[in-house]
């Protein structure tokens, strides 16, 4: 087992990490990153297995982990965290065996996965997140299916339509339940830095021949995979009008997400004070603005993880996270106040931007309502609907009380998949909001591992 | 709502949703309590062994009708994964071997039927067991219940008597009137009946002393690890041999449930793991994870490539002779069920019992002052 000590330990390799390690390496602190991806870069700047950076997202990426490397932060890559203990120590599993962390302080920018809502047929091949049909085209340049619909809410939808359209593979159809057209043009005038992103993407959407706005998914259909979808309209009182459903046949890919959920397993385990708003991904890691620390003294979070916002702020608010890092262990540059003072106002404008057109991409209310007494809510145990209903019928009670009766969450994925459609279920069917619900807390290990890796990491004592 | 009842149980673990059933069954409205979730706390935590192997001489009586209760509820309600796969006690080392025969006669005078095996015998029962043991005790009698199932049965039996079961309401008070149990005080308000029954597992002595009933209850660490679901690999329940003296040199449980995860734990060091408050669920140490792992890794090596996928942490409700305490206790009306020790599953349908045979007058199957509330009150001024 590789034991390595370290100033600062950056846990995720994506905008936000990789802008962290570099501003905590440039103050003089010694960085370690750990990230679960084979190469830096997370999923907005993924890159090329194989060969060269191809768009100007990977190049930029790859910028990003060339600067880092070249300030002396190590990139720990292929490595899961799964383990977090008291005394500043984090375990890993690296490709090259395990890996055991202590630091003296931590930042988490670990991101964050989509945000699944079940409906009927959900488990057919061929459906997926539009975050995994993205990553299919990042890493290789594999389009999802011959005739794509993307479905479901959110900017995001757009970036994976273009990323789709860059490999040739512009999908048939756009399926969202928004309604907003003035308000996002409206929010993109107001910030000419996202003008020439805003022209992409429109670009990207306006090549997708069959568009419809107000419209969720409401039903896959097919054999051995997906064949055709249901669709029906949103009416005014926010219900989703069954009785106006139109099928589209001739579909083989179904990519539909409602945008994302921070990834806060981490900073969950180690009790980070976190709150919920649903329209930055439901919960999310509570961080001070210009610093990035948490509640904890001594660990900091940037990026998705603080609540959904996009690449732009993550960016930004990992470089504050790096230099406070830094600084609150001694390590103060000359610029530090003029530095901090800069990225926080510009920070402040990314943020305001990304979370205001997150505002303008709501999930529907109703969209639990899709889910049918007989749809698989948790794929690792198979459990539906219809078992949530009469566990909670039977006097449980909240998100943990549907897992302990039902298994919903207990699985491989422990609730990444179902998390959001349990809490969302569990509100609905007792009349409590998504966030009283509550939602199953982290516990070691933060990834399945190995039982002879978990036996190296733990078995020579303390560091 | 219902804001009166018969009786109210303070609890929905697996002792307070067994006596919600028993005093359901004797035909009185039941209120069951629960701060959080039915069975969320140690219960839902707990291996669920539902045996009579090496637990404690005095009580195999009482342990054996327990045995034969859980059984029958199965016949009943089969639907919380019962299942009577035996028991594996493995000795490590040859000094043990003393202390597995002196268990294996007192057992076997009270007519049950555990053996010594050597090791190949061992395998023939328990393949996957190829780690260097000297020998096994086999108690094949022994079953295993999924926790949360059996509590959901236990409610479910109860809500068909005619008991009420309310989530997430916090009992912070007991209500007193003219010398006799009044009631509750709750987060949700005043609930009122003229019998409460506290199966509060480590909550319970604190309620109590609202009643100025001193109950001799700590709370224990309860660790415990989960891999991901595979094929059959482990048959039966296997733990660790219990030392001789009196000595508890540590304790050891693995079996693998019905959804395909094996479940185990290992405490070493005197078997027992720190004290703390139940209201702070802490993680798992590092030591308990490297034993646990070492000792499941040492019996089944074939294992070393499978996921660990979860663990948790509760506490669990200590006194100080590892007996409950049940009957009744301070005010009239008022009763207590709790002190699992850690091995409470197996017993709480006993202690439902004398729970409903004290209120109702009548004569329970087993002895029940070995539980007697006062029994340390009685030895402290004797």
């Amino acid at each position: 087992m590789m034991r390595i000590e370290t100033d600062i330990l950056v846990v995720g390799g994506g905008p936000a990490g990789l802008s962290a390690a570099l501003a905590a390496a440039k103050a003089g602190a010694k960085v370690d990153l750990i990230d679960a991806g084979t190469q830096p870069g997370g999923q907005y700047w993924m890159q090329d297995p194989v060969g060269p950076p191809s768009t100007r997202q990977q190049a930029e990426g790859a910028a990003a982990a060339r600067a880092a490397i070249a300030a002396n932060v190590t990139i720990h890559s292929g490595a899961e965290v799964w383990a977090a203990f008291p005394e500043r120590e984090i375990l890993a599993n690296g490709p090259a065996g395990p890996l055991a962390f202590r630091y003296r302080a931590l930042i988490v920018a670990s991101g964050a996965y989509d945000r699944v809502m079940p409906f009927p047929g959900w488990t057919l091949p061929g459906v997926m997140t539009p975050g995994a049909g993205q990553r299919l085209a990042k890493l290789g340049g594999t389009a999802p299916g011959r005739r794509i619909a993307l479905a479901g809410n959110g900017p995001f939808l757009y970036a994976v339509a273009a990323t789709l359209r860059g490999i040739g593979a512009t999908p048939a159809m756009l399926v969202e339940a928004g309604t907003a057209r003035c308000a996002p043009a409206r929010l993109v005038s107001r910030h000419p830095a996202r003008w020439a992103e805003a022209l992409q993407l429109l670009a990207a959407v306006r090549a997708i021949r069959d568009r419809r706005r107000g419209f969720v998914v409401t039903e896959a259909l097919g054999g051995d995979r997906v064949q055709a979808i249901r669709i029906a309209p949103i009416s005014h009182d926010g219900a989703i009008d069954t009785t106006r459903t139109e099928t589209i046949s001739g579909i083989d890919a179904l990519l539909i997400g409602w945008g994302f959920r921070p990834m806060i397993e981490l900073t969950a385990l180690l009790r980070c004070r976190h709150a919920y708003d649903r329209d930055v991904g439901g919960w999310y890691c509570s961080a001070d603005a210009e610093t990035g620390r948490t509640s904890i003294p001594g660990i900091y979070a940037a990026g998705e993880v603080t609540g959904i916002a996009g690449a732009a702020p993550a960016r930004l608010s990992g470089a504050l996270a790096g230099i406070a890092a830094a600084a609150d262990l001694g390590l103060v540059t000359s610029d530090f106040a003029h530095r901090r003072a800069i990225l926080a106002r510009r920070l402040q404008t990314a943020r305001a931007f990304g979370q205001a057109l997150g505002r303008l991409y709501p999930v529907p209310e109703s969209i639990a309502t899709l889910v049918c007494d007989e749809t698989i809510v948790c794929r690792c145990e198979d459990v539906r609907k219809g078992d949530i209903r009469a566990a909670l019928s039977g006097g449980t009670k909240g998100v943990a009380g549907a897992k302990l009766w039902t298994r919903a969450g207990m699985g491989r994925c422990q609730g990444r998949i179902c998390g959001f459609a349990v809490a969302e279920i569990v509100a609905a069917e007792t009349g409590t909001s998504p966030e009283a619900a509550g939602f199953n807390p982290p516990r070691i290990p933060l990834r399945p591992v190995p039982l002879n890796v978990v036996l190296a990491g733990t078995r020579e004592g303390a560091l | 709502m219902v804001k009166r009842a018969d009786a109210i149980v303070v609890g929905a673990g697996v002792v307070g949703a067994a006596t919600a059933a028993a005093l359901a069954e004797s035909g009185r409205r039941v209120l069951v309590l629960e701060q959080g979730v039915p069975g969320g706390a140690v219960s839902g935590a707990s291996l669920a062994c539902i045996g009579t192997h090496m637990m404690d001489e005095e009580e195999l009586p009482l342990l054996t009708w327990c045995c034969e209760a859980w059984a029958e509820l199965d016949r009943r309600a089969p639907r919380f994964e019962y299942n009577r796969c035996g028991q594996l006690r493995f000795l490590r080392h040859e000094n043990e071997r003393r202390s597995a025969e002196t268990w294996i006669g007192i057992e076997r005078a009270a007519g049950l039927r555990p053996e010594l095996l050597d090791p190949a015998e061992v395998q023939a029962i328990e393949p996957g067991l190829t780690g260097p043991i000297v020998a096994a005790t086999w108690s094949p009698d022994s079953a295993v219940v999924n926790p949360f199932l059996a509590v959901r049965t236990l409610l479910d039996v109860a809500r068909s008597g005619s008991a009420d079961v309310v989530s997430g309401a916090t009992v912070t008070a007991l209500v007193t009137r003219g010398g006799r149990i009044a009631g509750v005080e709750t987060s949700l308000g005043r609930f009122e009946a003229s019998i409460v029954v506290i199966a509060g597992g480590p909550w319970t002595q604190r309620l109590a002393a609202t009643a100025d009933v001193e109950l001799p209850i700590v709370p224990r660490k309860a660790q415990c690890l989960a891999t991901v679901g595979t094929r059959p690999v482990i048959r039966t329940v296997v733990g660790a041999c219990k030392a001789e003296g009196g000595v508890d040199a540590g304790y050891t449980q693995i079996q693998q449930a019905a959804s395909g995860q094996v479940l185990f734990n290992t405490v070493l060091e005197g078997g027992v793991t720190a004290t703390g408050s139940p209201e702070i669920v802490p993680e798992v140490d590092r030591a308990f994870v490297r034993d646990s792992v070492d000792t499941l890794l040492f019996l089944f090596p074939a294992l070393a490539g499978l996921d660990l996928l979860r663990s948790w942490v509760r506490y669990e409700a200590v006194t100080p002779d590892d007996r409950f305490l049940t009957g009744p206790a301070g005010p009239e009306g008022l009763f207590v069920a709790a002190g699992d020790g850690g091995t409470g599953f197996v017993r709480s349908l006993g202690m439902a019992r004398i729970i409903r045979d004290r209120i109702d007058g009548t004569t329970p199957p087993c002895r029940d002052d070995l539980y007697d509330v006062g029994r340390f009150a009685a030895r402290a001024a004797a």
